[in-house]
């Protein structure tokens, strides 16, 4: 999981600059004003060519947080 | 390049420079916009990118509204979709067969809308037009193997649109065969990005239509001269063991390839290209051969010969001070890597390019890579007589080997016209941006830059043109600035290498100081590496204390006092 977390936090570094890569753990589309629905897009397009999966959009429905994208990922690939 | 070095490329740091370029199309540009702007950094290092793009599902609007906004360049992005939204893939209109007469005529009549509010925007700033990439959806009745008479309908008003669009000034567009080398039709579409977000393209899709994007829209300038071996390389065969008639290009004898290089070669002097040949060879035996009928390049093509046993590299040295041109803008090829390698130390700038004799594959590959070096827009006067004017140049340093006398430029008929028409800017806007060494600044402008240039107020830009008994030169040289008061202001001035030694550029100054009275004329100058010739004409007039500033002060009693005498013909449309 902890692999999962680390190129989790590369997709985020790229699909939000600006952030902070101490707010990554805690970040959600609730509380990330530029986490909007295409940001949304890019992340999981970011996801699929960091993981080298085909990215269903429909498996990541309602995955708008670090952990619970982290947790979708190890769902569809695990330990990645 | 992945979607994440695009992002990463885009968020570098950036400089002061803004460089602003409208991406237009209907749908969600999304990734495309990323990418578009990751090459236009690589394109661009360390400008500041605004790539501006504009409303979802409104192509047309988008276009107008980019005609109010300036910028370097567009890129105009047409799918199906955009045409009638019955050919996308997120409209539930339906396909009855009774519907494809009303889809046709829709089609038709955005393309006469389009066509109308494209020339507008090319006016304003560059443009390069993508004709849609993504296949029409299985619509019709047929099986999608068999074409349909209504695909065949709208091809054609594509065409048509397209053609008429095409010869609009200021509109390229971009060629679909590339395209389809890069990106293969049944590898564009993403079905579920396009009903998810809008956006309806693969990453490899926009990875390759962002980069050709750019480079049609930026194409980069071109190499001016190709220096080429001969033996296994513009013919098959070692030419001192097989003779004159021992070496071949031919289908018969197994040796089209190099047919089809000679072939290409031909096309390239035609454009105005250099040609030169460094050969290890039996000079005698080279002339020869050179003279076989059946040559498909004409040896009055090629200049200069270089024959010898020496090393390439200093073939290809001589070979450059007859082109007075710098390597940088010279693409050497020749069969054997060790050569290559040897011109490459000597010459790093030089871009060293094999002949893959026994590879089909790889000569084609070659024959696109000498297209897309060499490839240019027009082809004009100038291109045509660049090769004669080079002889003559040799002519007239055989003549005259070192500094031409009054005596032999009073016998060289010299007649120069300066003409601030503007009929022809584009060879003018071609000549500042190509030119190295006389150069007052080494200034590159964009097509926008250019343009703001010609409206400052007071704003001056002539051509000069020059022919004297050798023959004519063309436009070879340009000048520009604005006038304020009794002073000349000149932030353009270049002249092409192959008018030096003529004392154009001293008849070019006393024509600015004549015809606008001036007290003193001012240059906004910037040394380079390469524009060390318009240091020396300037270090005639100027101490080097006056060469330190970035604006140079020449009075009119400065520069009368020490211009030579001059014998040139003058031909007035400086108005």
């Amino acid at each position: 999981m902890d692999l999962i977390r680390d190129k989790l936090a590369r997709c985020f570094a790229l699909a939000f600059p600006q952030m902070d890569p101490s707010q990554y753990a805690t970040a959600s589309a609730a509380n990330t004003s530029e986490w909007d629905s295409m940001a949304q897009v890019t992340l999981l397009t970011l996801i699929g060519e960091e993981f080298g999966i085909d990215v269903n959009f429909e498996e990541f429905e309602g995955a708008t947080s670090f952990d619970s994208l982290a947790s979708r990922i190890n769902g569809i690939s695990p330990g990645a | 390049m992945r979607l994440g070095e695009a992002l990463q490329i885009a968020g570098q740091p950036v400089g002061e420079r803004q460089r602003h370029v409208h991406l237009l199309c209907g749908f969600e540009p999304l990734h495309l916009a990323t990418f578009l702007k990751a090459y236009l950094r690589l394109r661009f290092p360390g400008d500041a990118i605004c790539v501006h793009t504009g409303l979802y599902g409104d192509l047309e609007g988008n276009i107008q509204r980019a005609a109010q906004k300036s910028a370097e360049g567009g890129v105009a992005l047409i799918e199906w979709s955009d045409l009638d939204q019955r050919l996308g893939f997120r409209s539930s209109a339906g396909w009855r067969a009774q519907t494809l007469d009303d889809i046709a005529a829709q089609v038709e009549e955005r393309c006469l809308r389009l066509e109308t509010h494209l020339a507008a925007l090319a006016r304003a700033t560059p443009l390069t037009v993508i004709a849609p990439t993504l296949p029409l959806p299985p619509l019709t009745h047929l099986p999608v193997f068999q074409t349909s008479t209504f695909e065949l309908r709208l091809n054609a008003i594509l065409i048509d649109f397209l053609q008429r669009v095409c010869q609009g000034k200021g509109i390229k567009l971009l060629n679909p065969a590339s395209l389809a080398m890069s990106s293969p039709a049944s590898a564009r579409h993403d079905l579920q990005m396009d009903l998810v977000a809008g956006f309806p393209y693969t990453l490899t899709h926009a990875d390759a239509l962002a980069e050709l994007a750019v480079n049609c829209l930026f194409a980069a300038a071109p190499k001016k001269g190709l220096i080429t071996d001969l033996d296994q390389t513009l013919w098959k065969g070692i030419l001192g063991d097989s003779g004159v008639e021992g070496v071949s290009w031919s289908l018969e004898d197994k040796s089209q390839v190099h047919a089809l290089y000679q072939q290409m070669l031909a096309s390239l002097a035609e454009s105005g290209v250099l040609l030169a040949i460094a050969s290890k060879n039996d000079p005698k035996l080279v002339e020869t051969s050179l003279q076989r009928r059946d040559l498909l390049i004409q040896p009055e093509q090629i200049f200069p010969v270089d024959a010898s046993w020496g090393a390439k590299s200093d073939a290809v040295g001589r070979i450059l001070k007859a082109w007075n041109i710098g390597p940088d803008s010279v693409v050497f090829v020749d069969d054997s890597p060790m050569e290559l390698a040897e011109v490459s130390e000597k010459y790093p700038a030089i871009e060293c390019l094999q002949f893959p004799s026994n590879d089909a594959a790889g000569i084609l590959a070659l024959l696109r890579q000498l297209r897309i070096r060499f490839g240019k827009e027009d082809i004009r006067e100038e291109d045509r007589l660049r090769l004669q004017s080079l002889r003559v140049a040799a002519q007239i340093e055989s003549e005259s080997p070192t500094e031409a006398s009054p005596d032999f430029l009073s016998r060289l008929e010299a007649e120069l016209t300066f003409d601030t028409s503007g009929t022809d800017h584009s060879r003018a806007f071609e000549l500042v941006n190509k030119t190295n060494q006389f150069n007052l600044n080494g200034a590159r402008y964009s097509e926008a830059e250019w343009k703001s240039r010609l409206d400052r107020p007071g704003a001056f830009l002539t051509t000069v043109s020059y022919k004297d008994r050798f023959g004519p030169l063309g436009r070879i040289a340009v000048l520009g600035g604005y006038v304020k008061g009794d002073r000349c202001f000149v932030d353009i001035w270049v002249m092409s290498c192959r008018a030096f030694s003529r004392h154009i550029e001293f008849q070019t100054l006393r024509q600015l100081f004549a015809k606008y009275g001036a007290s003193a004329v001012q240059f906004l100058f910037k040394p380079t590496e390469r524009n060390g010739p318009l240091q020396t004409f300037l270090r005639r007039f100027l101490s080097p204390d006056a060469m330190a500033g970035e604006v140079l002060d020449l009075p009119a009693a400065v520069f009368s006092e020490s211009c030579p005498p001059l014998f040139h013909e003058v031909i007035d449309r400086w108005t």
